[in-house]
């Protein structure tokens, strides 16, 4: 939950990465770790269990230096993505101002990303908030994988099974070699921070 | 064949490697009925020997997660760090809350020590009093130790922290969850005050109806008895949803009489797939145009 402290002009938000299991969230936090170290402020916290699968999130911190007038850092998490732990990725989400939904691009895992979806869409509902009203950003990861010959879904067709709705931005990826990583999480803070503005009206006009 | 064979494992291995084991298992078992159906393979034993060597450290993989403990030992830094990142009211305004809802975020990551002591300190805190000692009682439940968590009880019941309305209040919470015990398996801590949490985050909600671009029914009876059948909708008007059947299908037409429930049937919808239950509430045989003769059904949505 974004927290202001308008008399020292500082900010911040909390951004989550999203999605069903495997599909490279904690890949995405390792990338921005490595390739952004000047804005990253302190480690990257992993609670990770047998086979590198987050058990309870990754968190990695922020600071994005002046917007506006505004000192901004930025939470970044990731949520376990595997069915088993509904409740800890639910405690994950609180709070949250902006959402990163990283799908997976591998055939064998179109339903899951379906599923997981609809989990965010509860988790937020309980919550009181809305998934179309949040802002959202939707990554198609892995989608390097077509070069090995792997059957990935073509991006048509994830558009139409998770985003004909949601009509967000949306970007393929590949979070290994850190492809799509960067505009991912650069189009999510310009929505959420907008969206802040709109709520709270934090920027120097 | 080869090729095929090749592809598949290539696949299997890709998936293994990203852990995504049940897709890699499948995998291998479709290549293993593609080698033992054929009579072509040369060295058809030695693939097969291969092949279920693969599938053994497979399923060691699986066995190792599956026993991989689910609440490691943390650093106090980290456990630190869960309190800060997960207690939401403001440390200024309301730290009694703020610091109830850190404790039970570490409880809720099983570190039941370390919650413990907060909520020890939390018993000093007049407004957060109750709260502190029914999260006690749980991380002492969690934790295997009846007990430690009925001696508690008992010395509060005896003692003047708590008033009576509240040890009344306590008494039967703790009753509550021995009676409950054994049925729950994930850890379920007493929330912090809900009304200060969901005063802040609560938006105004909108109900929208989702689209639906296809539906996978499952009979329970008549010909398709145990089968799934997928079809696309053709046309949605709030909960209720057509589809086109073509009029060669006749098992189909027969299973989907008007007024048939249908109780196990999944809705994709571009948000997800539901599952959910539908009623066939009409079915009409179309007059003119392309699809002359087949039928049109429609089904409504009764739950999602
Ligand atoms: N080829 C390829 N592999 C990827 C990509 N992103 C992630 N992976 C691999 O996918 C596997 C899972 O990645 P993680 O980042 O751990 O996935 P996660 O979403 O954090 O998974 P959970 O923590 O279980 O929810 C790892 O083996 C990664 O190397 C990608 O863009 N391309
Ligand atoms: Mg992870």
């Amino acid at each position: 939950m974004a927290v202001f402290n308008l008399k020292k002009r500082e900010i911040e938000c909390k951004i989550v990465y999203y999605g069903p299991g495997r599909c490279g969230k904690t890949t995405n936090l390792e990338y921005i770790f490595k390739a952004y170290k000047k804005q990253v402020e302190g480690e990257m916290v992993s609670i990770n269990t047998e086979g590198d699968r987050t058990l309870f999130f990754d968190f990695l911190p922020m600071e994005l230096g002046k917007i506006k007038g505004c000192d901004v850092r930025v939470q970044l998490f990731t949520v376990p993505g595997q069915v088993q732990y509904s409740s800890t990725r639910k405690l994950v989400l609180r709070g949250v101002d902006g959402i990163i939904f990283v799908a997976d691009s591998l055939e064998v895992r179109r339903e899951k990303n379906m599923l997981s979806l609809k989990d965010l869409q509860q988790n937020l509902k309980d919550y009181g908030l809305n998934i179309f009203k949040i802002p959202m950003i939707l990554q198609y990861n892995k989608r390097d994988l077509a070069d090995e010959g792997m059957p990935i879904m073509p991006i048509e067709k994830m558009e139409k099974d998770l985003n004909r709705q949601l009509k967000v931005p949306s970007f393929p990826g590949s979070a290994v070699k850190g492809d799509g990583v960067g505009v991912t999480l650069q189009e999510c803070l310009k929505r959420t921070l907008h969206s802040l503005q709109k709520q709270f009206n934090w920027a120097q006009k | 064949m080869s090729k095929q064979i090749k592809s598949l494992l290539q696949q299997a291995e890709l998936y293994r490697s990203q852990g995504l084991l049940r897709e890699a298992k499948k995998k291998y078992k479709l290549v293993e009925e593609l080698i033992a159906g054929s009579d072509k393979l040369p060295n058809k034993q030695k693939l097969l020997n291969g092949l279920s060597k693969k599938m053994e450290a497979l399923n060691r993989d699986v066995e190792n997660i599956e026993k991989a403990p689910t609440t490691p030992e943390m650093s106090a830094h980290v456990n630190e760090l869960i309190k800060k990142l997960f207690s939401f009211s403001s440390k200024d305004k309301d730290a009694g809350n703020s610091a109830l809802e850190g404790a039970i975020a570490l409880a809720k990551f099983g570190q039941f020590e370390g919650a413990l002591e907060e909520f020890e300190k939390l018993l000093n805190v007049k407004s957060q009093r109750l709260s502190a000692a029914k999260n006690i009682l749980r991380c002492h439940l969690e934790m295997g130790d009846i007990e430690t968590a009925t001696e508690k009880l008992e010395k509060w019941q005896k003692g003047d922290l708590l008033v009576s309305e509240q040890i009344e209040k306590l008494t039967v919470f703790y009753d509550d969850i021995l009676e409950k015990k054994g049925l729950k398996k994930e850890p379920v801590v007493e929330e912090a005050s809900a009304e200060t949490a969901s005063q802040e985050e609560k938006f105004e909600e909108e109900e929208e109806f989702l689209d639906i671009s296809a539906v996978a029914i499952t009979f329970d009876s008549g010909p398709y008895k145990g089968e799934q059948v997928e079809l696309d909708v053709s046309f949605q008007s709030g909960n209720v949803i057509s589809l086109i059947i073509s009029s060669k299908d006749e098992a189909l037409i027969e299973n989907l009489k008007v007024g048939v429930r249908l109780d196990d049937v999944h809705f994709y919808s571009p948000v997800a797939i539901f599952r959910g239950a539908g009623l066939v509430s009409a079915m009409t045989q179309i007059k003119s145009g392309p699809k002359k003769g087949d039928y049109s059904l429609d089904i409504k949505i009764e739950s999602l």
